[in-house]
């Protein structure tokens, strides 16, 4: 209990509370700017962090990561753009309620699913570290290749209406991925003699590229915007009725964003897409979604602010970062010369209850802050929209230039916003091609790890438990998709041959 | 600068070093701020290992180092922003085996020809590893188990093409023991295939295994150094098993090519002179690191020499044509 007393000094005496909540401002500032995720708005804090003492500058880190979730849904759901990975799930219905004049009302669902899935994944975290962290000894290779093949299988259902176009858009994507340095050999790829593309593309710059600066091409190409739709939004907190609706895609995202947090390589915006997936396949409204549907915000939401605080768990129980914010994070503990893993626990504990402590902090934080700092951020999204395309673009490349300071990532960029504009006049839909980019790697490199590991025998992959598991789910995934798709298909056949004009 | 001109602006800068006067008898170095570039980002370990370098070397040459971190391409951008720096000891670059592998594998624009080595200073030691409820307590037992179980042994590296990954296949190559060798995408996912027993064996730094070293989850089977390491005496190098297997990851700092004679002796010098401080010491020998202090000419010959072994090393596992 000493550690706990101590963690209670630590937190109550100095600066955490105060690094909470600029963690959490700074963190929905960042999350709210096109192409900062919250990995780069937490790396552009790191060098700070060193003439800090430990506790205030883990807890200033985390909370940030803690923001940069919910600033991620404005302009997910104000402007269509994510701000982001995660919150790409968000627009799907989330714009859409925008577009119906309920913007308010998704900043408010989206804020408040984000405070439970938060403080959720922050019990799940402080009680189930230990035990929890074992999860991510049963990922064998071949285990990971399967995971990967179960997020490719959520195509079928991303693919918004034709399959075909899906999968092309799928396959596209995971050749995009695999520029870049081979990952079993060592030797580069498609790189053109471009030192920029030994490291591969990264993800970040197809997804602001695809989504938003291809948005910002139409946009410019359209004579208005409705301004009228948000000028009267107020952040609108939901309501008992709506509460009570939130309950089941709230209790999804918690137990997906469990799962993918503690599971390494998987991730916020994985289990943002899932839990809208499974949102919408136990809804007794699965018509609404895609059309502003309430849960298809609540849903994402609340699991990308569940991983937050569980994809911690690998990173404190085994000193394993399981994602690019918990490297970060990683590396503001060797910063100050701790070493998380097992041995934190009894080393430093203090620091392990103070962030825990500090992740509480930020979650109330979020909301209080979150409630005030919506003016902000609606005032610019009712500026003249030639001010805000400017204003955005220009915010998009520096953001984008800020990660590595290359302006051929800016170029990558561009390129991406050119062939998303062109995706849009074929219909080819963006979802898949960023999962097949987000995916491919990790599906290419455990596949060829396992075939090392089995001399050549695909026998690995079912016989690996883990790995038959999550093939099978895939299987069934993709098979449940196909048939409800066919259906619906047929249904409608029937519906059009049944009333001819 | 003529002499009599440079006499004159140290007599004109001697008020303002006098507080480093004392600390530092040698001559003041020509450069008042010093750019320290590395590939790795910030926290990463060429990152540590500057910042670590820079606050102990700093107050003592009197010299203001930044660190400038040019992350992406294995440092290839950072070798491309060393090949447009001045030669005159105003820019370094803290180097490891990763730059020449970068420019034997991937062939960027500007390679390691374009540096020139100033110093080496440590060692990383390179240990072979397995998890605790592995039966085997040396290398050699594991060695031994390959010959017997053919087709089975399973051993792991942190990075494809990496030096790790080249010591295990020389390993297989001096035991005749036919293993597969998986590379993965960093230490952390390595560490778990060791964990949960798909790998036999992984090998890496004792930095990155320390974690699970303390809590009593991996052992250390060998190490891959000339000599056993202070911190666990126990523990034998691969040579006294009968296996010999060394590996130099190497930390230094290079210069662009041509860089000035003078500038190259006095940062050597300075290094010299830190590494024999006892805070420093304390720093550095917590992180395992071993010094291996080489000064300009002897760090030129031996990277010379390290790169052509790790080509032909390449050539021979068919990662590089000939």
């Amino acid at each position: 209990m000493s550690a706990v007393a101590a963690a209670w000094a630590a937190l109550t005496g100095g600066w955490a509370i105060p690094a909470a909540f600029a963690g959490v401002v700074w963190g929905i500032f960042g999350g709210a700017l096109p192409g900062i995720s919250p990995s780069i708005a937490m790396a552009l804090l790191l060098p700070f962090t060193y003439g800090m003492d430990p506790i205030p500058a883990v807890v200033l880190l985390a909370s940030v990561y803690v923001g940069a979730e919910y600033g991620g849904s404005i302009p997910a759901i104000l402007i269509r753009t994510p701000g982001t990975n995660s919150a790409m799930a968000t627009i799907l219905d989330g714009y859409e309620m925008n577009r119906q004049g309920k913007g308010g009302e998704a900043l408010g669902i989206s804020l408040v699913s984000g405070l439970v899935g938060g403080l959720f994944g922050l019990v799940v975290l402080a009680l189930f570290t230990e035990p929890l962290a074992r999860v991510a000894l049963a990922f064998t290779p071949p285990a990971y290749f399967a995971l990967g093949i179960l997020g490719l299988s959520v195509v079928a259902s991303l693919s918004g209406g034709s399959l075909v176009k899906g999968l092309i858009a799928a396959l596209l994507g995971l050749m995009i991925a695999t520029v870049g340095t081979d990952p079993v050999s060592g030797v580069s790829r498609f790189t053109a003699g471009a030192p920029e593309l030994l490291g591969g593309i990264r993800p970040i710059l197809v997804m602001v590229g695809l989504f938003a600066v291809s948005e910002l091409m139409i946009q410019v190409g359209e004579p208005d915007w409705a301004k009228a739709d948000v000028r009267d939004t107020r952040l609108k907190l939901p309501g008992r009725a709506t509460w009570k609706r939130m309950i089941r895609p709230h209790s999804i995202g918690a137990v997906i964003g469990t799962v993918e947090g503690v599971t390494p390589g998987a991730g916020g915006t994985i289990a943002a897409f899932m839990s809208y997936n499974e949102a919408k396949r136990w809804s007794r409204h699965p018509e609404e979604f895609g059309r502003g549907s309430v849960e298809g915000v609540a849903a994402p939401e609340a699991a990308n602010n569940v991983v937050t605080a569980t994809a911690l768990v690998p990173l404190l129980g085994l000193g394993i970062p399981g994602s690019n914010s918990a490297a970060i994070l990683l590396g503001g503990f060797l910063i100050h010369g701790m070493q998380p893993g097992p041995m934190l626990f009894e080393r430093n504990p203090e620091v392990v209850y103070a962030l825990y402590g500090g992740l509480l902090v930020a979650n109330v934080a979020m909301l209080l802050v979150g409630l005030v700092i919506l003016g902000p951020c609606l005032w610019l999204v009712n500026r003249p929209k030639p001010y805000l395309i400017a204003f955005i673009l220009a915010l998009v490349m520096s953001g984008i230039y800020s990660i590595e300071q290359s302006f051929f990532d800016v170029g990558l960029t561009l390129a991406a916003g050119v062939a998303g504009y062109f995706m849009r006049w074929v219909g080819l839909p963006f979802l898949p091609m960023v999962l097949g980019v987000v995916l491919g790697y990790l599906v290419e490199s455990n596949y060829r790890r396992s075939l090392v590991l089995s001399s050549g025998d695909h026998a690995i992959f079912v016989q690996d438990k883990v790995s038959l598991a999550l093939l099978l789910a895939a299987v069934l995934l993709a098979g449940w998709s196909l048939l409800r798709d066919l259906r619906t298909r047929s249904g409608k056949a029937r519906a059009a041959g049944g009333a001819p004009s | 600068m003529s002499n009599r001109l440079r006499v004159l602006a140290a007599l004109a800068a001697l008020p303002l070093a006098w507080p480093l006067a004392e600390a530092n008898a040698q001559a003041k170095y020509p450069h008042q701020t010093v750019t320290l570039v590395t590939h790795s980002s910030a926290g990463g370990g060429s990152d540590v290992f500057l910042r670590e370098l820079a606050r102990h070397l700093g107050p003592a040459m009197g010299v203001n180092f930044v660190v400038e971190n040019v992350s992406g391409g294995s440092g290839a951008k950072a070798m491309a922003r060393m090949a447009k720096a001045p030669p005159d000891g105003s820019v370094f670059y803290a180097t490891t085996p990763t730059y020449i592998q970068t420019t034997l594998l991937s062939k960027p624009e500007v390679g390691y020809t374009a540096l020139e080595p100033v110093a080496t200073v440590f060692l990383d030691p390179e240990v072979v590893y397995t998890r605790v409820e592995s039966p085997h307590k040396t290398l050699a037992a594991v060695i031994e188990d390959a010959k017997k179980n053919p087709g089975k042994a399973k051993w792991g590296a942190a990075n494809p093409a990496s030096l790790e990954r080249i010591a295990l296949e020389r390993l297989m190559r001096k035991t005749g023991v036919k293993a597969a060798v998986v590379s993965h995408e960093g230490g952390g996912q390595l560490m778990i295939n060791v964990l949960n027993g798909t790998l036999d064996i992984g090998i890496g730094e004792i930095q990155e295994i320390r974690a699970q070293l303390d809590a009593g989850k991996v052992r250390i089977l060998a190490t891959l150094t000339d000599k056993r390491l202070d911190q666990f005496p126990e523990v034998a190098t691969a040579r006294e098993q009968g296996i010999d297997l060394v590996v130099t990851k190497f930390r230094g700092l290079a210069g662009p090519k041509g860089i000035d004679p003078k500038a190259a002796a006095a940062i050597g010098d300075g290094i010299k002179a830190v590494l024999a401080s006892p805070a420093y010491k304390k720093e550095y020998l917590k992180e395992n690191l071993v010094v291996a202090f080489m000064p300009h000419a002897e760090a030129v010959k031996f990277t010379g020499g390290f790169a052509k072994e790790v080509e032909a090393s390449l050539q021979e596992f068919g990662l590089l044509k000939k």
